[in-house]
């Protein structure tokens, strides 16, 4: 435990000498809601698949998946970071496994994603007037963390495996379109040509995404939901476990 | 409690590396470290030293748990580095080659970190950080950023981390490189120190005079082998017969350089007025070299020393 605090309190010093970073990191979600969110409901209205939720509902857990995404992105160019630094190598001879390292940062991610959320969601519905399931709230947490370590370990997978960081970058871009457009992150899958609906369903940001809403807004199939909840924690075990590998082949 | 800090049985590292590109056909396997065995007591200065590529780096890179062996097995305070290297990273701190320090933090949250990794709690890591900043001259940079002082500067916080943290075991690879000789010596000091009261230090070095003056036991590699182990003045038995001299003259005659090269020097080298050789030669020959030396021009001092360090590693590695 006391090695996870150790990575806590690292990550949080250096995040902190950076107070854009913080900023942003805070407020990323809540800026796409706001403006494509708001920007949206305004051209579009309602979505006919989500009948009675206007698109600022809908929308609010696809920010908050794309914003797990985005840490996830964000936290894993820290990798690269470290090795120029030379940091990277020698935090890998301190007394803490390589599990512990990555749940080490996994926490940090956690933290800042549920700032996040906590701000989102209350400007959500404070100045959106989107109706929040409280009820549901725990469904909503447990997304939440999971959500963030899936694409953290995912991210990290990358980072590691690929050693230069205008490849990585490379990679990550074409990523982010793919993952994010075959999503029910900005539309519900329903209306979908089908090999667009099929490429969403078999996409874990979608299962993720479906877990978020359902515990914000109470929107979904719990029967689906089960399932889809089930392929994302296998998501993460698998991620998790192929991190901890891809570490121990530095 | 084990007898030995270090011990490793045959062990074995092959890199193998590709040829650069998505499809780079496997380059030929590298044996970085090829078979070693040797056992290191506990609160021992233990140099490792051999020309660049000998494997010396890789070695701590292993025991230091960063990389896996091929083969062969390795202990550190009785512990299995494959077996537990949790623990064994518990008992070890390392200084790598490469600088390796947080950029954006201050040099006391440099100091601070580390030792929050070794489980030290805030209070003694303050008290202790007090010692490390008066050893390393820290105390004018202590609040500035890592990222704006020079590389000299770096490297001190990252050796000076290692003295915050009281780790059995310590590796250093190449710990003096960017430090100026005041510094230097004051490491040097604590190292002794350090071992002294029974931690066991691994360090390698490029300055042979620092492992001279440094190791109670030397270990000589060369492509990844053991060529010769023992302190330095069982190494030196091994060169025996190596002669270094020194004739400084009060100009120096023409035509010495190329009368040194036909004398095929182990090395040799001229400063100014003064020649430096050492050779492999009878005690008496030297005598006679150095006659012979002295009838070419007005000779101000003469020096005849036996095998320091360096001949004896250009020696071994050049035989292998």
């Amino acid at each position: 435990m006391s090695a996870i605090t150790a990575i806590l309190y690292r990550e949080s010093k250096i995040r902190a000498t950076n107070v854009t970073f913080v900023f942003w990191d805070f407020c990323y979600p809540l800026f796409n809601l706001l403006v494509f969110g708001v920007g949206l409901t305004a051209a579009f209205g309602s979505p006919h698949s989500t009948a009675g939720f206007d698109y600022n509902s809908f929308f609010l857990a696809g920010v908050l998946g794309m914003a797990s995404f985005a840490i996830a992105s964000n936290s894993s160019w820290s990798f690269f970071m470290d090795r120029d630094n030379g940091i990277f190598y020698e935090m890998l001879t301190y007394p803490m496994s390589r599990a512990e390292y990555l749940l080490g940062k996994l926490a940090f991610n956690v933290f800042i994603a549920v700032m996040q959320a906590a701000l989102t969601i209350g400007v959500g519905a404070s100045v959106l007037g989107i109706k929040l399931r409280f009820d549901l709230f725990p469904v909503l947490a447990i997304a939440i963390v999971i959500g963030t370590a899936g694409w953290f370990f995912f991210y990290t997978i990358l980072a590691l495996r690929i050693r230069r960081n205008d490849v990585f970058n490379s990679v990550t871009s074409a990523l982010y379109f793919v993952f994010l457009f075959f999503s029910s992150m900005f539309y519900p899958l329903g209306p979908l040509p089908a090999f667009l609906r099929r490429a969403a369903l078999m996409n874990p940001l979608t299962w993720e995404i479906d877990l978020l809403r359902y515990g914000s807004i109470g929107l979904g199939d719990p029967h689906q939901l089960a399932i889809e909840a089930a392929g994302f924690m296998l998501f993460v075990i698998a991620c998790f476990a192929y991190a901890v590998h891809s570490l121990n082949q530095e | 409690m084990p007898d030995f800090a270090l011990e490793i049985e045959n062990l074995v590292k092959i890199y193998r590396m590709r040829r650069g590109g998505l499809f780079g056909r496997a380059s030929e396997p590298i044996r970085a470290v090829d078979g070693l065995s040797f056992s290191v007591p506990r609160g021992t200065i233990f140099g490792l030293l051999g020309p660049n590529g000998a494997g010396k780096t890789t070695l701590l890179k292993i025991l230091s748990t960063l990389i896996q062996p091929t083969s062969g097995r390795a202990r550190i305070e009785g512990l299995d580095i494959l077996a537990e290297p949790l623990e064994v990273r518990r008992r070890i701190s390392t200084v790598l080659q490469e600088t390796a320090v947080e950029m954006f933090l201050s040099v006391r949250d440099n100091l601070l970190t580390y030792a929050r990794f070794h489980g030290i709690e805030n209070r003694e890591a303050q008290r202790r950080s007090e010692r490390v900043i008066e050893l390393f001259g820290l105390a004018p940079e202590i609040d500035r950023k890592v990222q704006d002082l020079s590389g000299g500067f770096r490297r001190r916080v990252q050796v000076a981390k290692v003295f915050l943290v009281p780790t059995p075991v310590l590796f250093l690879d190449e710990f003096s490189t960017g430090m100026d000789p005041i510094l230097k010596r004051a490491v040097m000091d604590s190292l002794r120190d350090e071992s002294a009261h029974g931690r066991t230090i691994v360090l390698t070095t490029q300055i042979l005079s620092e492992a001279e003056e440094l190791c109670d036991d030397i270990l000589i590699l060369n492509k990844g082998r053991q060529i010769a182990r023992g302190d330095l003045n069982t190494l030196k038995l091994l060169s025996q017969g190596v002669y270094e001299i020194a004739v400084t003259f009060d100009a120096l005659p023409p035509g010495i350089e190329e009368a040194i090269a036909g004398l095929h020097p182990l090395r040799s080298q001229v400063s100014g007025n003064t020649i430096e050789v050492a050779l492999k030669a009878e005690e008496g020959d030297a005598l006679e070299i150095v006659g012979a030396l002295a009838k070419r021009g007005r000779v101000l001092h003469v020096e005849i020393r036996g095998a320091s360090l360096e001949d004896i590693f250009v020696e071994l590695t050049q035989k292998d």
